[in-house]
């Protein structure tokens, strides 16, 4: 064994600058093997829990509408819906001639049988409680026509019956499934692809379906899909998945970090595309529940100390998109006359800070220059739960930190912790401050959670009357434009009026392929890179 | 025999308690496990507690959990929702097929390197030391990604993941083998020469015995003994290291399902992860307590 490190580093730089030199795969093959970066916990879509595994839930299973990228709801096994006048009852017209893998047909028993599972107890405790809270009867008018009543109005359900919660699963493998809450080859659905095999830890594996003839409105073809196999493999390790595309192994990946972005730009063997998540941006949330959160100028001096442009031009060279609101800029709730509304530039800003936490009495400042008031040091603490890192946003806070310190002496300490004690100390409120996102195709479906003083995952302890009778209003209806025009009231009295919260950047999904690869795109309710259905391979 | 039997099954039940106790008293409990970064509500805390039976006091669940342990059933994993048998059955294999091949690897590696450097020129000896050294001291993160890029993503010789066959196992093998091999070699050839020094190795060479032959054939036994005893040693770095192994090469098996435990709290996993890891040191110490007795006469008395 000869020491090999001295030939080894040229070679790491030659692997970096080789991409591209391996041959495309052959032309007409219709097989494609796409790297992924996270394992699905679930292949059952009614237990569906994660926004980075939704790319394989629309594969194998259809929902009822589908979400465009406007808000709206368009045909796919449901062919037409209608609301009544009290909000109270959908009826839903289904489509004709649908089978599912196992060779039952789809039909309104079917559908009803897919709601009432959700019943079960302990079958999903989260969605019984939040997305079907209002879900009363669903009875079967006739064999492709379903009414399904609710106990309250709830302008989120179509959201839901677009969701991946709404997957329709063949009602016959509901019942024989081995193992129902994880899913698998066993629980079927109507999807393009028929799932054939899961590696857990290495791969799953789908073969087309030659009978699909029924994709969602919005679909750029007709009839089966082109692949006849798609392999997704996972590979957590981004630099791995990279060398894995630029060496022709996989023909597409997805989750390109920032650090990779011009690698693969320049590379003139490969595409990339990106597109912002929907549902809420990336935002520290103030706890306002005690000092000093609870003064909101220290709220506003927070804000206004950090030149948020250089943060995220430093942390993710530049292919960050800033975030003006709670509501990311993809939503169709977003309001963009929040661009600007606060802070900006960053010399006036580290003024106003100075001045506002002056003005709260933190005028005093330590040995270390941080801000004291009555000998407590100007102290907030971030809790993040480890496995829930992602994004670079461990390296984001720690931008963010110098930059309060620098720039207005606030002390940051940012704790990343396992998930057991990050829980610990939000039950105990041992913390000032903490990030979130959330992925929802419906941001109020997000609002809902975070903002009403009782919501689920309010841990500002923000209790705004006002904010929860809009929050209320914009729930009860499923006209877009009044929903629009409360979500807007709502974002500028949580992010301008009261500043609980400090939005930071949009989440956003990557694809990077192979030239080659033709049809790759987004799904236009979450942003997140869309089913294989579309998918093909071009010379 | 049965003595070592009995002492077997102490260690898996001592096993078993200890990490389900650390596990009880590390901060946060199951249900906020379960719900995670999601929604939290009163009705779906309920829905999980009595779908888990988490409302029965500590000592029951930990009572009902050692009998249904007797009875070969391993639980269910929370996040997973299946049947922990199940998972680890089918992770077990590919496991096993790399933490061998990276044994086989790091031995067969250690030994040739061994025999061929040991009391041999300062040069050779020196550039074999430094590259254990390097092998040591480098993480196996490291190890991997830099046996990708070349021999993967460059030279494209093999694939870059999945258990697909040989070709896919050559380089973590060779990523989790590479370290046991620095410090096995290191062991080996130290042994080597100590016997070498032996009076019994002067009345080999006086019998006319080439230096190569008194190697492999006497020298090397005794230089096997304290090797041996380190093979306790890198069961826990193979066991180990193939976490980070099979994570990199997106390879399945026990040490990303560990991982994956691990950080989402999942305590059926993580105790039968314990469990069969305490289960395989027992089985190996064992069996190089008996190749001891093989290799060195004096110990059978």
């Amino acid at each position: 064994m000869e020491p090999p490190v001295k030939r080894l580093i040229p070679a790491l730089l030659l692997a970096v600058a080789a991409c591209g030199a391996q041959p495309a795969p052959t032309a007409g093959t219709t097989s494609l093997t796409w790297a992924v970066e996270t394992q699905p916990i679930t292949l059952n879509p009614q237990l569906w829990s994660q926004n980075k595994a939704r790319l394989l839930v629309f594969n194998q299973f259809d929902a009822l509408p589908s979400r465009a990228a406007d808000g709206s709801f368009q045909p796919w096994l449901a062919t037409a819906w209608k609301v009544s006048d009290d909000g109270l009852t959908y009826t839903l017209d289904l489509r004709q001639g649908v089978t599912f893998h196992d060779g039952a047909t789809f039909d309104a028993a079917s559908v009803k049988a897919n709601l009432d599972q959700f019943r079960v107890p302990g079958y999903n405790a989260a969605v019984s409680a939040i997305q079907l809270k209002a879900f009363g009867k669903a009875e079967v008018v006739s064999p492709y026509q379903l009414k399904i009543t609710l106990n309250e109005r709830d302008g989120l359900f179509l959201d839901f019956l677009a969701s991946p919660y709404a997957g329709q699963v063949s009602p016959r493998s509901l019942k024989s499934a081995k193992d129902l809450k994880f899913g698998g080859v066993d629980l079927v659905g109507t999807g393009p692809f028929v799932l054939d095999r899961y590696v857990q830890g290495q791969e799953i594996h789908y073969r087309r379906n030659p009978a699909y003839r029924w994709p969602p409105a919005g679909a750029a073809h007709q009839g089966p899909a082109h692949l006849s196999e798609i392999t997704y493999r996972f590979l957590p390790e981004a630099a791995v998945r990279v060398g894995a595309l630029t060496s022709g192994q996989v023909q597409v990946i997805e989750g390109v970090p920032a650090t990779e972005v011009n690698l693969i730009k320049k590379d003139p063997g490969l595409t990339l595309r990106t597109s912002l998540n929907s549902g809420t941006a990336y935002s520290y949330y103030f706890n306002t529940s005690h000092a000093p959160f609870d003064d909101q100028r220290v709220r506003e001096a927070f804000r206004a100390a950090v030149d948020v442009d250089a943060v995220l031009k430093s942390v993710y060279q530049g292919t960050a998109t800033r975030a003006w609101s709670i509501v990311g800029e993809k939503s169709p709730f977003y309001d963009p006359t929040l661009k600007g509304a606060y802070g900006g530039d960053p010399a006036a800003g580290r003024t106003k800070a100075n001045a506002l936490l002056d003005e709260a009495g933190w005028k005093e400042r330590d040995s270390e220059g941080f801000r004291v008031k009555d000998g407590k040091r100007l102290t907030v603490r971030e809790i993040a739960s480890a496995p829930f890192v992602r994004d670079r946003r461990d390296i984001l806070a720690q931008a963010v930190q110098a930059q309060v310190k620098q720039n207005a002496g606030i002390d940051f300490q940012v704790r990343i912790v396992d998930q057991g004690s990050a829980q610990k100390a939000l039950d105990e409120d041992q913390f000032e401050l903490f990030g979130n996102s959330r992925g929802d195709s419906d941001a109020g479906a997000a609002l809902n959670l975070i903002l009403p003083a009782k919501g689920a995952i309010n841990r500002t302890h923000f209790d705004d009357p006002q904010v929860d009778k809009w929050l209320i209003a914009a729930s009860a209806t499923s006209d877009q434009a009044e929903r629009k025009e409360l979500y807007a009231k709502v974002q500028r009295a949580a992010v301008v009026s009261n500043a609980v919260v400090f939005p930071l950047y949009v989440p956003a999904d990557q694809i990077a392929a192979r030239k080659s690869v033709r049809g790759l795109g987004f799904d236009p309710a979450s942003g997140t890179p869309a089913s294989a259905y579309d998918v093909r391979i071009g010379t | 025999m049965i003595k070592r039997l009995g002492a077997g099954v102490a260690v898996l039940w001592v096993a078993a308690t200890a990490s389900y106790v650390a596990l009880l008293l590390a901060p946060g409990d199951t249900i906020d496990i379960l719900i995670g970064d999601g929604a939290d509500t009163p009705e779906i805390r309920a829905g999980i507690v009595a779908e888990w039976g988490l409302d029965r006091p500590e000592i029951v669940q930990y009572l009902s959990y050692l009998w249904r342990l007797l009875h070969g059933d391993l639980g269910r994993s929370y996040q997973l929702q299946r049947g922990v048998g199940e998972i680890l059955a089918t992770q077990v294999g590919p496991t096993a097929q790399l933490t061998l091949a990276a044994a086989a690897t790091g031995v067969a590696l250690a030994g040739v390197i061994a025999v061929v450097t040991a009391g041999r020129g300062r040069w050779l000896r020196g550039a074999a030391s430094a590259a254990e050294l390097v092998s040591v001291s480098v993480p196996p993160f490291l190890i991997g990604i830099v046996l990708l890029s070349v021999f993967s993503f460059t030279l494209g010789w093999f694939p870059v993941s999945g258990a697909q066959g040989p070709a896919a196992l050559v380089l973590p093998a060779l990523a989790l083998g590479l370290p046991i091999a620095g410090v096995l070699g290191q062991v080996l050839r130290g042994g080597l020469e100590r016997a070498l020094e032996q009076p019994f190795a002067v009345t080999a060479r006086a019998r006319g015995l080439t230096e190569r032959a008194l190697v492999t054939r006497h020298a090397l036994r005794h230089a096997l003994i304290p090797a041996v005893t380190l093979a306790g040693w890198f069961t826990g770095t193979l066991l180990g290291g193939a976490v980070i192994t099979e994570v990199l090469f997106g390879r399945p098996g026990l040490g990303q399902v560990a991982m994956q435990a691990v950080t989402g709290r999942d305590m059926p996993v993580v105790m039968a992860v314990v469990l069969l890891s305490a289960a395989v040191y027992v089985t190996i110490s064992t069996l190089l307590d008996l190749a001891c007795r093989a290799i060195d006469p004096r110990i059978r008395g």
